[in-house]
């Protein structure tokens, strides 16, 4: 019931539940009614295979396995989580959002490819994550403003812990538990609960 | 909720109900979605612009997903409006058993004390009945819905008859003791909610089970483990025989007989074909949610009754009530993290009303209880933190501190100045005039919202909470009317014609056939999520127009 009073009273803002016009007022962009946004329909993006093209695609991925690497378990590539970009990209959001996320990356690109020296992409898996370190650290203690880098990583943690092998195999999902025990060893359940 | 009551205790008493449902028949294999899992749902489960143009409303409320948008109203169909000044929200969901597939199932009694407040300190009118009238009433309901609650020996909050009560988590028990220690007037319980722990024959009989702790409840549930009119109330109806469902069909007026005073029947629509239907019955109940019910009685305005049926008295559509929420806090209470949880508890802990009660309270009367719980982060955590690669990746895969989340809910003055009406000129799509609603909350619960804070920043720091976050006690409003999803009060029972539409049976004094037990009823509404008390309400009224009908007196 905990995550229902936060979600019932709009303490956080609710997690699971954004929509393109108000994840983008969140992101500081323009405010755009749903009824002004939505120009362009999936149909239409679906004959070109999505919104973003391979180069982007390729930077999804670099950043979304750095983000959640492969260990023992799925890292996010694996798990699916740049198909899960893409299709929001293409068949969720508005040209808003599209056009948010285009930028973002671009930016987003730019400013790691400084990191590395080079090609973020195709730089090797120390060089990506030392840069994403280095980007994320100054992100969040506050050194610079990166709404779109804040939006992306969030983005990728929620896709990865919703996929079924981020949810099943990285953490522990039981789907009819059958019962509720207040208090138990965490030695007997280690892992966080996915849901 | 409170109809599928109606309709069972008066089928079980040998009489054939029908029930006119606006909305279509509900079926658990077509509309309840509770095997979604989380990767099932599309694109992260984020409503849709498509929610946002079609839900502009509904798509706000907690329990809207994109897998539970069957549940909520498309509010371009069913439009209304607030006055200058003022904000509502009105949270429905029109289909067979109503809100009850969507409720947060959380069931208190009201006591002596509530029913006492009016007459006490002069709001409203007197309650025409005491706890001791109820009392069966909450006993006969509970047993038959499934309360799972603990005995306490509150007389704030009566204990009733439950199942077992879901365990407080090891931080909840730290908390409590702490609560209780510094305050002690003041008591942490397990929350009473209709979910079963320990099912009866009975439940059984009618097809439900143990609730398997999953805590979606808001999907609809297949093993008809919590309480809803689909999965208790129409089930034990319709195996009487004398059970008439009759969906996609809004009922617009009721009719009387001008020479005989009574209601004859209903005048209905066809949501579908616009088709005008009367049905005819000898007795009506009205079962429509506090608006809507308020709102047909309205517009069945008479030569006779030209300011709205049963409205001689002229409090229809008046003492407009919700709960108030707005006092919310959060904090990590530190320790245990070495223990954890299993399963997902439909429920939480419950702090029974303390101000003006066991503490004094400064700028209000009445007062507020709280729900809440603390339970360990999960991975969302992760989303708005430092960090990436392995390391965030196995920091999350252990489970984060015990977070406690409350929220206060608080009682609304009656207050005739907080009233709906019909407008004079627009309608809804089948020709139903539009509601007004002019509903603002005051001083009182203004105040009170602020001590709620107040009270909640004292709890969190007794039980050493960490990052403790409440709005700001000197500046904090109540949330809107309607946030709460209690509305309720509008048709108010009371001891005299001139000042209550409705008598101590829930009857409407004008028309001796006519009945209202949802919760537009309520003439004070306690600080107490209300169902259970709709639903004893209505088992006592049917009951009582069963004898009624019995004894040829109706």
């Amino acid at each position: 019931m905990t995550d229902l009073i936060f979600d019932r009273r709009n303490m956080f803002k609710s997690l699971l539940a954004i929509s393109a016009a108000s994840a983008l007022a969140a992101c500081g962009g323009a405010e755009v009614s749903p009824s002004e946004s939505s120009s362009d329909g999936p149909a239409e993006r679906a004959e070109t295979g999505g919104f973003f093209g391979p180069e982007e695609l390729a930077l999804i991925s670099a950043l979304a396995d750095t983000i959640i690497p492969a260990t023992d378990t799925a890292g996010a590539v694996a798990a699916g989580v740049p198909d899960t970009v893409q299709s929001l990209a293409t068949d969720w959001g508005d040209d808003a959002f599209r056009t948010y996320w285009r930028n973002g990356l671009t930016a987003l690109g730019s400013a790691l490819n400084t990191h590395v020296g080079g090609d973020f992409v195709s730089a090797d898996e120390d060089q990506r994550l030392a840069a994403l370190t280095a980007h994320d650290a100054s992100v969040f203690d506050g050194d610079i403003q990166d709404r779109f880098y804040r939006d992306f990583k969030a983005t990728v943690v929620q896709a990865y812990y919703m996929s079924e092998p981020g949810a099943t195999e990285e953490l522990a999902y039981e789907p009819v538990p059958g019962e509720w025990i207040g208090c138990v060893p965490l030695a007997d359940f280690p892992k966080t609960w996915a849901t | 909720m409170s109809g599928g009551w109606v309709a069972k205790e008066l089928c079980e008493q040998g009489f054939k109900v029908a029930v006119i449902e606006r909305g279509r028949a509900v079926s658990p294999q077509k509309d309840y979605t509770d095997f979604i899992n989380p990767w099932d749902a599309e694109h992260l489960n984020r409503k849709t612009d498509q929610d946002r143009k079609d839900h502009p409303i509904q798509s706000n409320v907690y329990a809207f997903q994109t897998y539970t948008r069957q549940f909520w109203v498309n509010d371009n169909d069913h439009p209304y409006e607030t006055a200058e000044g003022t904000e509502f929200r009105w949270y429905r969901g029109y289909h067979e058993g109503g809100r009850s597939i969507m409720w947060g199932r959380q069931s208190y009694r009201m006591s002596e004390i509530d029913f006492e407040a009016n007459q006490k300190d002069g709001h409203g009118v007197d309650w025409p009945v005491r706890y001791a009238d109820l009392k069966p009433w909450y006993d006969h309901v509970e047993r038959f819905a499934g309360i799972s609650g603990s005995m306490e020996g509150l007389d704030i909050l009566p204990d009733g008859v439950f199942q077992p009560p879901h365990d407080l988590t090891c931080a909840e028990l730290d908390f409590r003791d702490a609560v209780e220690s510094t305050f002690p007037g003041r008591r942490v319980i397990p929350g009473r909610v209709a979910n079963l722990t320990e099912p009866t024959q009975e439940q059984i009989e009618l097809g439900r089970g143990k609730c398997m702790a999953r805590n979606h409840c808001f999907q609809g549930c297949s093993f008809g483990a919590y309480f809803s009119s689909n999965s208790a109330t129409l089930p034990a109806a319709r195996r009487t025989g004398n059970f008439t469902l009759i969906p996609d069909r809004a009922v617009h007026k009721v009719i009387v007989d001008e020479s005989t005073g009574r209601a004859t029947g209903v005048e209905t629509v066809d949501v579908n074909t616009g088709e005008k239907i009367v049905v005819t019955a000898r007795v009506v109940f009205l079962n429509a949610g506090t608006i809507p019910s308020t709102m047909i009685l309205m517009n069945s305005a008479t030569s006779a009754a030209p300011n709205g049926l049963a409205n001689s008295s002229g409090q229809l559509g008046k003492n407009m009530m919700d709960h108030h929420s707005g006092a919310r806090g959060s904090a990590i209470l530190p320790g245990h993290l070495d223990k954890h949880t299993f399963g997902r508890r439909p429920n939480g802990f419950y702090i029974p009303r303390f101000r003006n009660h066991t503490e004094e309270a400064e700028g209000f009367v009445r007062g507020f209880g709280y729900q809440g719980g603390a339970m360990r982060e999960r991975w969302w955590s992760a989303m708005g933190k430092k960090g990436v690669g392995a390391e965030l990746k196995s920091e999350t895969q252990s489970p984060g501190p015990w977070r406690i989340g409350m929220v206060a809910f608080g009682e609304v003055l009656p207050n005739e100045k907080n009233h709906i009406r019909l407008h004079a000129n627009k309608t809804d799509k089948w020709g139903f005039p539009v509601p007004v609603l002019d509903v603002a909350w005051g001083d009182n619960e203004r105040n009170m919202v602020r001590q709620a804070i107040k009270d909640t920043r004292a709890m969190l720091e007794a039980a050493g909470g960490i990052d403790i976050q409440t709005d700001d006690p000197e500046t904090a409003e109540p949330a809107p009317p309607g946030i709460g999803i209690h509305e309720m009060g509008t048709a108010r029972m009371g001891r005299d014609p001139s000042t209550s539409v409705l008598n101590e049976w829930n009857q409407a004094w004008d028309i001796p056939n006519l009945f209202v037990t949802d919760g537009s009823f309520m003439t004070s509404g306690g600080c107490q999520n209300p169902s259970l008390t709709y639903m004893a309400f209505s088992a006592r009224a049917a009951n009582h127009a069963a004898e009624l009908l019995k004894e040829g007196a109706l």
